[in-house]
């Protein structure tokens, strides 16, 4: 192996690549916080069966789940400024094309958290069969307090587990934002390894971060899971 | 800068000679991964001492590893240390001549392979104990009943999740551009490299993919619907 990994390098490395982790977070955050409440409303809206409403979001779905992240990414970094830029820029006075690539990243993700959220919330709540309505407005409920009180709670017991899936997918996904120039781990470490001329270091302790990460959010999930198995224990 | 139509159908175009470099990588990844990856399965589900704690392990800790990430340091370990490999093997191949396609598969395998052997291993579990105890009480071998009863009845169960992990792969083979492989997303980009327009040609490389993307869908209904109708006619025994 000669002189491509040093271990004092790898030890350098960790303290000077471990920081940008804080990027990959903002992204993970702001993209699952927004995508969420997106979501929530692309399920209320494909349950709904509104005519038209309805054939769109299937066609968006349709898009989101059959493209690849990075070309999305990517239309929405050079898309977004094109159409929306004038609109915009006359209305906020933000200049699109300026905008930092980290935010066309974060839309990106929103949008294909809507569409996969989505469907994973619709399921969930399919999946509470509808006696359990029945039995909730048999004894005089009304509709609101139903789905508070007994659809939910039900669904949360099956989504939970596709979740964290999703969320450790997006946390994944976050390595493909360098390609678009946003300065995360990845493209720190790119850097770094330019600037000295060892490259291996870095990736290897990117590997580890994102290795030793998604195994941290698998457990809180495994643990938040058995908390809300409501009736099942 | 607009949309320009021309110059989308130009990037259509230029992508649509790529598109069985795409599929080919797709099948390739898809076959050797679900045999690799029934194996794993088949493995940690029969509890094989070493094996079943090893593959338990190592897929937990893979599982947490972004395929981007994958690619791009196995392309670097190749770059760095194919030299003092094909020196100590005395491999008389420049580093220029070997494609590197091959990172791309080890990459792409390695990690398709721990996602589909957590499918084989769940559709495992969900089968019947007694279809087990049914291959050992007429005298069939561990490999044989999984051979012959475990994995026909397998198949059915599993085909959604494996059509799920198929457009996974198919989207997972998008990934290789980054280690500089020509695929639809980078051929699609190449007429953009004259206009400096490159939204025609992510929304070409999108259009292509979408298309590909709903081709498998039908495809997999349409086996969905086969098979069951299959399993209807063969399992009415009860």
């Amino acid at each position: 192996m000669g002189d491509y990994f040093s271990f004092d390098r790898f030890l350098v490395r960790i303290g000077q690549i471990t920081p940008y982790v804080l990027v990959n977070f903002k992204m993970v955050f702001w993209a699952m916080l927004i995508g969420t409440i997106c979501a929530i409303a692309v399920a209320i809206l494909r349950l709904k069966k509104i005519p038209v409403i309805e054939q769109i979001l299937i066609v968006f779905i349709s898009y989101m789940r059959g493209t690849p992240l990075l070309v999305q990414m990517c239309v929405a970094y050079y898309g977004i400024p094109i159409v929306f830029g004038n609109l915009i820029y006359n209305a906020f006075g933000i200049n699109l094309n300026r905008l930092d690539a980290i935010v066309f990243v974060i839309i990106a993700f929103i949008l294909n958290e809507a569409a996969f959220l989505g469907e994973i919330f619709r399921g969930a709540i399919l999946s509470v069969p509808t006696v359990q309505t029945e039995a909730g407005l048999s004894i005089g409920m009304t509709r609101l307090q139903i789905l508070f009180r007994i659809v939910l709670p039900q669904a949360i017991n099956v989504a939970i587990p596709q979740y964290g899936v999703d969320l450790i997918g997006v946390f994944h996904n976050t390595a493909l934002a360098f390609t678009l120039g946003v300065l995360d781990m990845m493209s720190r470490a790119r850097t770094l390894g330019v600037s000295t001329g060892h490259t291996l270091e870095g990736f290897v302790v990117v590997a580890i971060i994102y290795i030793i990460i998604s195994l941290i959010l698998k457990a809180l999930f495994y643990l938040l899971e058995k908390k809300f198995q409501y009736g099942r224990r | 800068m607009g949309f320009n139509f021309s110059y989308f159908v130009t990037s259509f175009k230029q992508a649509l000679l790529y598109v069985p470099v795409t599929i080919k990588i797709m099948l390739v990844t898809f076959v050797v991964s679900f045999i690799i990856g029934t194996i794993i399965g088949a493995v940690r589900f029969y509890k094989i001492p070493f094996f079943s704690k090893f593959f338990s392990i190592f897929v937990t800790i893979y599982l947490g590893l972004p395929v981007t990430v994958a690619l791009v340091l196995y392309n670097l370990i190749f770059l760095t240390c194919y030299n003092d490999f094909a020196n100590f093997f005395h491999i008389n191949k420049q580093i220029s001549d070997i494609n590197p396609i091959f990172v791309a598969y080890i990459a792409l395998i390695a990690g398709y392979s721990c996602n589909l052997s957590e499918t084989v291993r769940g559709n495992l579990r969900s089968i019947d104990k007694t279809q087990f105890e049914a291959g050992y009480s007429i005298g069939l071998t561990k490999l044989q009943t999984f051979r012959n009863i475990i994995f026909p009845q397998m198949i059915p169960n599993m085909i959604p999740g494996l059509l799920n992990n198929l457009i996974g792969i198919l989207k997972g083979t998008n990934l290789v551009s980054t280690i500089g492989i020509t695929e639809v997303m980078v051929a699609a980009l190449y007429p953009c490299q004259e206009t400096y327009s490159y939204l025609e040609g992510y929304l070409a490389a999108a259009a292509l993919y979408w298309i590909i993307g709903i081709v498998i869908e039908n495809i997999g209904h349409f086996v969905i619907k086969f098979s069951s109708k299959n399993n209807k006619e063969v399992w009415n025994y009860d």
